[in-house]
């Protein structure tokens, strides 16, 4: 980092030897009086004497120094942030109304399964309350928040103020779920949020859903194509329902669900992807704790700083001594009765 | 007008002097005062021949009266010509001594005075010199040579030099200057005018006596040494400009008081009829 100063108009400098002119003295700024020793000698009125050509330079010079425009030049500076930007594309579906299962499901007698079930917590609620954690954990990052259902609905577009993105979050509760689950549109909407924006940190777009989608090949690519421009780092915390496929499993009876066609899919990216499979609240803390970590990594960048002008500081000065030459000349005798 | 401006003056004290004039001298001669009462033997004029007091002479003497005759004295004027004299709105110093010149070489020659010059500045200006001529234009000559003159700065020595050429004799010497120099040469100067009558001439104008109206900033420029000095007038520096005008008051009359020596002021305008009072309040 430098901190040298560079003239934009340097040229402007070679007039800086006018400032000078105020120090030479003419008879016509003084009064003639015949013997000075006459007077009283006055200390405040010498130092007002000595003091004005001394603004006249200053005036002069700085507004020589302001027409030349200093400032420090745009630089690059090698910065450490752990900041991101975060996307989270929240599936508003009629499904993510649904219950999620207890957190010990596994024991349960499956003939009550049922039962247990409807007692659990709504996978949107536990979603947002995750979320919102989620949000308030991490103030330096900048979140965006949509929804999707059959059509994306961007709510809350990227932001540093968490009160915003809290109320986005609260949101959710209003109202039931939406028909559809456009997984394609709602990403191809998500990725449009990241177009025109300066690359400042690493992108993550956290997607939140219960389920998939078959994609024709034309999404597929628009898909592909945004992530790896936007260089977009994908998130999909995929909440099973109890009766839906496990992403992990190779049984050939969900080799045509839309989850799995979805994650065959995003395993085809050259952008990185990350898949969570949580069935119960616990597990869909947990993913959200690690998507935590796995972004909590330091990010080097180069940050430019664009050039700083100074001129406006000159331009200060020159004013302020030009408003004290105005004061030195109201307050002067023109003639002497 | 050069006649309406003509002053009078009259010494108080009796000089030498042998040309006959209005001024009470010394020697004996045709005038209107009487002395004493002489022998006719002694002093043969029998003009003069006072028959009531031969009458009265006890040895039987003739008496012949003795008067004492009016002389005319020579009247120099020292005039400093500094730089200083030349400041002075409407009139700059030096005009008002021109114009005390042109009333004085009028008022002069009217008495049958002889009337000369010296000039000094930083020393004796001889380029200014006139002698003691009795003529009446030489008062106007003067006045000229006076207002066509640069000076430099002025000094007590200049006026030291200028007073050597007039020192022990005797007459009317006006030293007109605005004593803007040290004044430690001033005394010295007094003692070698001892035998002459000098009236000092404080030329003073009134922007230096009176501060502005209105207060504010002055940056100044000392005419005689070019340095310069802001003031800001204020009412405090307002009471110290007096102060300081007075201060200069008292050196200059303590200086000329301790010779019986009365200063006369000029202001602005040389006020033939004040010069005149003055006189006569001296010689009553």
């Amino acid at each position: 980092m430098s901190s040298s100063i560079a003239f934009e108009h340097p040229w402007a400098l070679a007039l800086l030897p006018l400032a000078l002119l105020p120090l030479l003295r003419r008879r016509r700024d003084t009064l003639a009086f015949p013997s000075l020793a006459w007077l009283p000698p006055d200390r405040v009125g010498q130092i007002i004497g000595w003091l004005w050509p001394v603004f006249a330079v200053l005036a002069l010079a700085s507004s020589i120094l302001a027409l030349a425009q200093p400032g420090r030049p745009q630089t690059q500076v090698q910065r450490t942030g752990k900041g991101a930007e975060i996307l989270v594309l929240l599936d508003r579906s009629r499904s993510m109304d649904d219950r999620m299962l207890p957190a010990n499901w596994r024991e349960i007698d499956p003939a009550n399964l049922l039962y247990h079930l409807a007692k659990g917590p709504q996978k949107a609620q536990v979603a947002r309350e995750l979320l919102s954690q989620f949000v308030s954990r991490r103030p330096d990052d900048r979140f965006s928040l949509m929804y999707f259902s059959n059509r994306p609905l961007g709510v809350v577009p990227f932001t540093q103020h968490d009160a915003v993105m809290q109320a986005g979050i609260a949101a959710g509760a209003i109202g039931r779920g939406l028909a559809d689950t456009e997984v394609g549109r709602g990403l191809i909407a998500a990725i449009a949020q990241f177009d025109q924006r300066a690359y400042s940190g690493s992108r993550i777009m956290l997607l939140v859903s219960d389920g998939g989608a078959h994609l024709d090949a034309e999404t597929m690519q628009r898909i592909r194509f945004g992530l790896a421009r936007n260089r977009i780092a994908l998130y999909w915390i995929y909440l099973r329902s109890y009766n839906s496929a496990k992403l992990d499993s190779t049984e050939p009876r969900w080799e045509n669900a839309p989850e799995m066609a979805l994650h065959r899919f995003f395993r085809t990216l050259q952008t990185p992807y990350r898949v969570y499979q949580a069935e119960d609240p616990g597990e869909l803390s947990r993913a959200v704790a690690d998507v935590e970590r796995q972004q909590n990594l330091p990010l080097d960048f180069l940050e430019q700083i664009p050039r700083q002008d100074y001129s406006r500081v000159f331009l200060a000065v020159a004013a302020f001594s030009c408003a004290m030459l105005l004061l030195y000349r109201s307050m002067l005798l023109r003639s002497l009765p | 007008m050069s006649t309406s401006r003509e002053f009078h003056y009259r010494l108080p004290r009796r000089s030498g002097g042998w040309r006959p004039g209005s001024h009470p001298g010394s020697s004996l001669g045709a005038g209107q005062e009487f002395v004493s009462h002489v022998s006719l033997y002694d002093r043969p004029d029998p003009r003069r021949l006072d028959l009531r007091a031969s009458l009265r002479e006890v040895r039987g003497d003739w008496l012949v009266r003795v008067n004492r005759q009016r002389v005319s004295v020579p009247v120099h004027v020292i005039a400093d010509v500094s730089t200083s004299m030349s400041f002075g709105l409407p009139k700059s110093k030096l005009h008002i001594v021109a114009d005390f010149v042109t009333a004085l070489g009028h008022s002069a020659f009217r008495v049958g005075d002889a009337l000369g010059m010296f000039a000094f500045d930083a020393h004796e200006r001889p380029d200014l010199f006139v002698p003691a001529l009795l003529s009446r234009g030489v008062g106007d000559v003067m006045a000229s040579m006076l207002t066509n003159c640069t000076g430099a700065a002025g000094s007590g020595e200049g006026l030291e030099e200028a007073v050597l050429h007039l020192a022990g004799r005797p007459g009317l010497i006006f030293i007109a200057s605005d004593f803007h120099w040290p004044l430690d040469r001033l005394d010295g100067v007094l003692d070698l005018l001892t035998h002459a009558y000098v009236v000092p001439l404080v030329i003073w104008d009134p922007a230096e006596m009176q501060p502005p109206k209105r207060d504010g900033l002055m940056p100044l420029r000392d005419l005689e040494s070019g340095r310069r000095s802001t003031v800001w007038l204020r009412p405090g520096m307002r009471a110290r400009w007096h102060e300081a005008v007075q201060r200069r008051r008292a050196e200059l009359s303590a200086i000329f008081s301790a010779r019986g020596i009365r200063p006369f002021y000029i202001s602005g305008e040389f006020d033939n009829e004040a010069l005149s009072h003055y006189f006569f309040e001296v010689t009553a």
